[in-house]
């Protein structure tokens, strides 16, 4: 079992989406928010939404934000480097969404690298691929 | 050459930045003139943290900035410079940094300030500001996106 909780943090109706699809493939997932940006919130709103989900208590967060220098990641990684219990990862994608859904035990520096490691293995371009596959 | 981007943007820099405006102008650069950011510590390495690898990020205070912004000015890399507020710009304008076009960004609604244009909202000093920097020849246009057709300032301006 997961002992951190999971936050998906991103631009518009991306977080939901991208949270319902890894249930589609993972089935309900335990532990995770999904909170997403909107036009009209303004960045203090959102970083009261995204401490609200990240929560009060001492447990360990996993914040996956998509976009390197949008303002989830911005925030959430103000929020990680003041608190040491929240780690921020940018780059979110399904493949990195699933690792992380299925991680068991705590979220330790492996698991993060692991989760990283996720989320660049899936992207590929089929030739080179199946070229290097080959090989 | 010229500062190929001077934004107003209270959020300095966040996905529109980043993922619209450094890729379409290809900005080699983001320089972020703040007095209150240049002073704070964790804002600045937080801005750092924002941007794509390999583009150099630099917080200048006005006096600093200024200085910086006309050296940059003169050089052939491509920059943007971010401020948070009118005064800003106005002061490095005063200063003597030549700034053709002030593209306001991101200017957040709140108590006392008026919504200009969709995202873009000026407090009344705002408002002065802005019409002080198209006295010095400085256009102010709203161009929130890259794709957006920038509008000027001056058409949603009604003297009030």
């Amino acid at each position: 079992m997961r002992a951190f909780r999971i936050v998906i943090a991103g631009h518009g109706t991306l977080p939901a989406a991208l949270l319902s699809t890894a249930e589609l493939i993972c089935g309900p997932i335990a532990d995770i928010s999904a909170v997403g940006l909107a036009a009209t919130d303004t960045p203090d709103r959102y970083a009261e939404a995204l401490r609200a989900a990240i929560g009060h208590d001492h447990r360990r967060v996993l914040v996956l934000s998509d976009l390197l220098g949008g303002t989830p990641f911005n925030l959430a990684s103000a929020i990680a480097r003041r608190s040491p219990r929240v780690v921020c990862v940018s780059g979110v994608n399904l493949g990195m969404a699933v690792e992380a859904a299925l991680t068991d035990g705590d979220l330790t520096d492996e698991v993060v690298e692991r989760l990283l490691e996720a989320g660049t293995d899936g992207i590929v371009e089929t030739e080179r691929h199946r070229a290097r596959r080959a090989s | 050459m010229s500062l190929r981007l001077v934004r107003i943007d209270d959020r300095l820099i966040h996905g529109q930045v980043v993922a619209g405006w450094l890729r379409t102008i290809g900005a080699e650069r983001i320089v972020i003139v703040d007095d209150a950011t240049a002073r704070d510590e964790f804002l600045r390495e937080v801005l750092v943290l924002a941007a794509p690898q390999g583009v150099p990020v630099e917080v200048h205070d006005v006096a600093s900035g200024a200085a910086r912004c006309s050296e940059l000015a003169a050089a052939p890399e491509s920059v943007i410079v971010l401020a948070r507020s009118p005064r800003t710009v106005l002061a490095l304008r005063q200063a003597g940094v030549p700034i053709e076009v002030v593209d306001l960004g991101g200017m957040g609604a709140g108590p006392g300030r008026r919504r200009l244009h969709k995202t873009i909202s000026v407090s009344p000093d705002e408002m002065r500001e802005l019409r002080e920097l198209e006295q010095l020849g400085t256009r102010v246009e709203i161009q929130i996106v890259a794709d957006d057709r920038p509008i000027a300032f001056r058409s949603l301006d009604s003297g009030n």
